[in-house]
C-alpha cells in the first residue's frame, strides 16, 4: 500500500506541484540570462582565456616554462590532474552509489553533481596530455599499430590504465548524464517558444514521449549504468592511486592508496558539490528542491570521507615507522617538519581537523558556514596531492639531486585557467539544460513510502 | 520480434481514445479499472515514472539486463583477445623483465573496456527498441504531457463499448476526454 510518509521530512519543501516544478527549473532556460549568470559567465572567460594564454605560451615555448625538474618530475600538473579528477568522483557517487542504495535525497543533487564530473574530467585531463611535451603525437598512448610511430602500449603500466580509465569515465559518466536528461530536455522541447529552441531541443530529447514502456526500461537502463558506474568510479581512482603506488618511491610506495585515493577523490567531490550548490539554490532561488537536510546529508559525507582521509594520513605514517625503513621513515619525517612543512599542516587542518565541525548541527545547517568550509576542504585536497607529489619526489635517493619546487607563474596560470574551463561550462550547462532533474523530482513531491 | 518495439509508434493506428490526468493515484485506480474490464491499454504518457502502470498496461519484463550481459562478455573477449595480439603474439617487450604474458595487471584495461562495452553497447539497444532518434518526429498527444499531465491511450477495437470506456475514465478523475484519428484530436 503507498502512502504518504509521516515520519521522513519532505524532500521537496513549498507545497510544489509538478507543474510548480517545470516552472521553477525551466525558468532560467526560458528567460533571459539574470546579472548574475552574466557577472558569473564574464569572470569564468577571463579565466578561461589566462588558461588560454599559459597553454600558449607552454606550447609554443616548450614544457621547460613549468618548473619541474630532474628531481619534481610531476609538479602542479600532476597536482592538478589528481585534484580534479577527485573532484569528479562525488558526481558519479551522487548518481550511481546513492541510486542502487535508493536515497531520494540525491535527485536534486544529481545533475548538477554529474555535470561537474563530466566538466572537471575535462580540466583533469588537460594536465597528463599537456605534461607530454609533445602533444600533437599524443595519440602514442592508444594502442594503435607500431607502424604509427610508437610501438604497442605497455599494458603493465599504471599510466596506460589510466588513458583506459579517464576516457571510460568520462565516456560512460557523459552517456549516463544524457539518458537522465533525455525525459527533462523534452519537457523544455514542449515549453521553450523560439524555432531555434525547439529545433535544438527537439533533436536531443530524440523524440521522448514519456510512454510507460519507455519509463520502465529508462529505469532499468539507470539502474545497470549505475552497477556500471559503480565500480567504474572506485576502478579510476584506484588506477590514479596506482600511478603512485606502484613505483619505488618513499612515500608513493603504499598498498593503502586506492582505499586512501578513492575516499579523498569523494571528500573533495561532495566539498565542490557544496561550493556550488550553496551559491546555486541561492542564486536561482531552488532553496526548495535543495533543501538544508540536503546540505545536512552531504556534510555528513564530508565529515566521515574526511575522517576516512584522516586516518589513512595517521595510518601512512604508523606504516613508515613500523616498517623500519629509514627512505620511508625519512619521507614522512620530511613531510612534517621539512621545507614543506606547511603544506603538510594545512592538509592536516583543513582535511582531518576541519570537517569534524560538522559534528554540529549548525555547522551541517548553516549555507554559508557550509560554503566556507566547502572551500577549505578543496584546499585541503589539493595540498594533500601536492604534498604527496612534491614532497616525496624533491628529496630522493641521491642527496645531490635534491631540490626545492615552487609552481612557475604558467602552472599557476594553468591552474586558475581550468577554474575558467569549469565555470564556463557550468555556466553553460546553466542557462541551457535543466540543473535540477525535473522528472525525478516530480516524481518525490508527494514524499511516499 | 526486431529490435524496435512498434508499440510505441502512433501512426497507422484506428480511432484512440484519450484521457488526461492531473493526479496519479486517480489515474493509477482508472487504468486499473479499465484493464480488469478487459480493454487493452495501448499506452499511458507520463511526465516522470509511475511505479505500477508497466504491469497495468502488460508491458513485458525488458530484457536489458541480458543484453547488457552479452556485451559485456564481448567487451572482456574483446580486451583479452586485443592485449594478448599486441603484447604476446606480435610484439612481446621486454620492459623489467616483466613476464610477456597473462598477468593481473591486465586486468585494469579488460576491466575498463568490459564498461565501455557495456555500456554503450546497452545503450545502442535501448534507444533502438524505444524508437529514440535524433531528428525524430514527436508524436506526443498532449503538449504538457512532458510536464504534469498524464495521458491515457486506448486504441479502439471492433464491438469495443467506447462509451463505458469513457465513463471509466470519467469516473476516476480524467480531466479531459479526447479522440484521435488520423492524427486529428476532437475533444469530447
Amino acid at each position: 500500500m503507498i502512502h504518504d510518509s509521516i515520519i521522513r521530512d519532505r524532500l521537496v519543501t513549498g507545497d510544489k506541484t509538478a507543474s510548480d516544478v517545470t516552472r521553477d527549473i525551466a525558468r532560467p532556460i526560458l528567460n533571459n540570462p539574470s546579472t548574475a549568470w552574466k557577472v558569473g559567465f564574464t569572470l569564468s572567460l577571463i579565466f578561461l582565456g589566462i588558461f588560454g594564454v599559459s597553454l600558449l605560451y607552454t606550447l609554443f615555448t616548450g614544457i621547460g616554462v613549468w618548473n619541474i625538474n630532474k628531481s619534481v618530475m610531476w609538479g602542479w600538473d600532476i597536482t592538478n590532474f589528481v585534484f580534479w579528477v577527485g573532484i569528479g568522483h562525488a558526481g558519479t557517487l551522487i548518481s550511481a552509489v546513492l541510486l542502487l542504495f535508493r536515497q531520494k535525497w540525491r535527485m536534486s543533487i544529481n545533475r548538477s553533481a554529474e555535470a561537474m564530473t563530466i566538466f572537471a574530467v575535462i580540466c583533469a585531463a588537460m594536465f597528463p596530455v599537456f605534461h607530454m611535451g609533445r602533444v600533437w603525437v599524443g595519440y602514442w598512448a592508444l594502442p594503435l599499430p607500431n607502424a604509427f610511430g610508437s610501438l604497442w602500449v605497455n599494458f603493465n603500466s599504471p599510466l596506460l590504465w589510466d588513458v583506459f580509465a579517464i576516457s571510460t569515465y568520462f565516456s560512460v559518466s557523459l552517456l549516463f548524464w544524457y539518458i537522465g536528461l533525455i525525459p527533462d530536455i523534452a519537457t523544455i522541447r514542449d515549453k521553450v517558444k523560439s524555432k531555434l529552441g525547439k529545433t535544438m531541443y527537439g533533436f536531443l530529447s530524440m523524440g521522448w514521449t514519456g510512454s510507460t514502456r519507455t519509463w520502465a526500461r529508462y529505469e532499468l537502463i539507470s539502474l545497470i549504468l549505475a552497477g556500471l558506474s559503480t565500480p567504474l568510479v572506485l576502478s579510476v581512482h584506484t588506477i590514479v592511486s596506482t600511478d603512485f603506488a606502484t613505483s619505488v618511491i618513499p612515500g608513493w610506495h603504499t598498498t593503502i592508496f586506492p582505499p586512501y585515493f578513492v575516499a579523498g577523490a569523494i571528500f573533495s567531490g561532495f566539498g565542490m558539490v557544496a561550493t556550488l550548490l550553496v551559491v546555486a539554490r541561492k542564486v536561482m532561488n531552488y532553496e526548495n528542491y535543495i533543501t538544508i537536510g540536503h546540505l545536512d546529508a552531504m556534510t555528513k559525507i564530508i565529515m566521515v570521507t574526511g575522517t576516512i582521509v584522516g586516518i589513512a594520513y595517521i595510518t601512512e605514517f604508523f606504516i613508515a615507522w613500523y616498517s623500519g625503513n629509514i627512505y620511508e621513515q625519512y619521507a614522512f619525517t620530511n613531510r612534517m617538519f621539512g621545507p614543506y612543512w606547511w603544506a603538510y599542516w594545512s592538509m592536516m587542518t583543513c582535511n582531518l581537523i576541519a570537517p569534524q565541525v560538522f559534528w554540529f548541527r549548525w555547522a551541517r545547517t548553516t549555507p554559508w558556514f557550509i560554503f566556507i568550509m566547502s572551500i577549505v576542504v578543496n584546499v585541503g585536497m589539493w595540498f594533500e596531492r601536492f604534498v604527496i607529489i612534491v614532497t616525496s619526489l624533491h628529496r630522493d635517493y641521491l642527496p645531490s639531486s635534491w631540490v626545492m619546487y615552487s609552481g612557475s607563474l604558467t602552472e599557476i596560470g594553468l591552474f586558475l585557467g581550468t577554474f575558467g574551463i569549469f565555470f564556463t561550462c557550468f555556466f553553460l550547462f546553466a542557462k541551457f539544460l535543466p540543473v535540477i532533474n525535473m522528472a525525478e523530482v516530480k516524481s518525490i513531491l508527494r514524499n511516499r513510502e | 520480434m526486431g529490435i524496435l518495439d512498434k508499440k510505441l509508434s502512433l501512426r497507422d493506428r484506428n480511432k484512440m481514445l484519450i484521457g488526461v490526468w492531473e493526479d496519479e493515484d486517480q489515474l493509477m485506480a482508472g487504468a486499473s479499472e479499465i484493464a480488469h474490464a478487459g480493454v487493452h491499454i495501448h499506452d499511458i504518457y507520463t511526465p516522470y515514472p509511475v511505479h505500477g502502470l508497466d504491469r497495468i498496461i502488460g508491458a513485458r519484463r525488458s530484457k536489458l539486463a541480458r543484453i547488457a550481459f552479452f556485451c559485456a562478455v564481448t567487451g572482456l573477449t574483446l580486451m583479452t583477445t586485443m592485449i594478448w595480439y599486441m603484447y604476446v603474439h606480435d610484439w612481446p617487450m621486454n620492459i623489467g623483465n616483466k613476464p610477456v604474458r597473462f598477468t593481473p595487471s591486465w586486468a585494469p584495461v579488460m576491466f575498463e573496456g568490459t564498461v565501455l562495452c557495456t555500456a554503450f553497447g546497452m545503450s545502442f539497444f535501448f534507444f533502438w527498441r524505444n524508437r529514440l532518434v535524433h531528428g525524430i518526429k514527436n508524436e506526443i498527444l498532449d503538449i504538457r504531457q512532458t510536464d504534469d499531465r498524464m495521458v491515457m491511450a486506448i486504441e479502439t477495437t471492433d464491438g469495443m463499448d467506447e462509451k463505458a470506456v469513457l465513463n471509466m475514465m470519467k469516473n476516476h478523475g480524467a480531466v479531459e476526454l479526447r479522440e484521435f484519428h488520423n492524427g486529428v484530436q476532437t475533444v469530447l
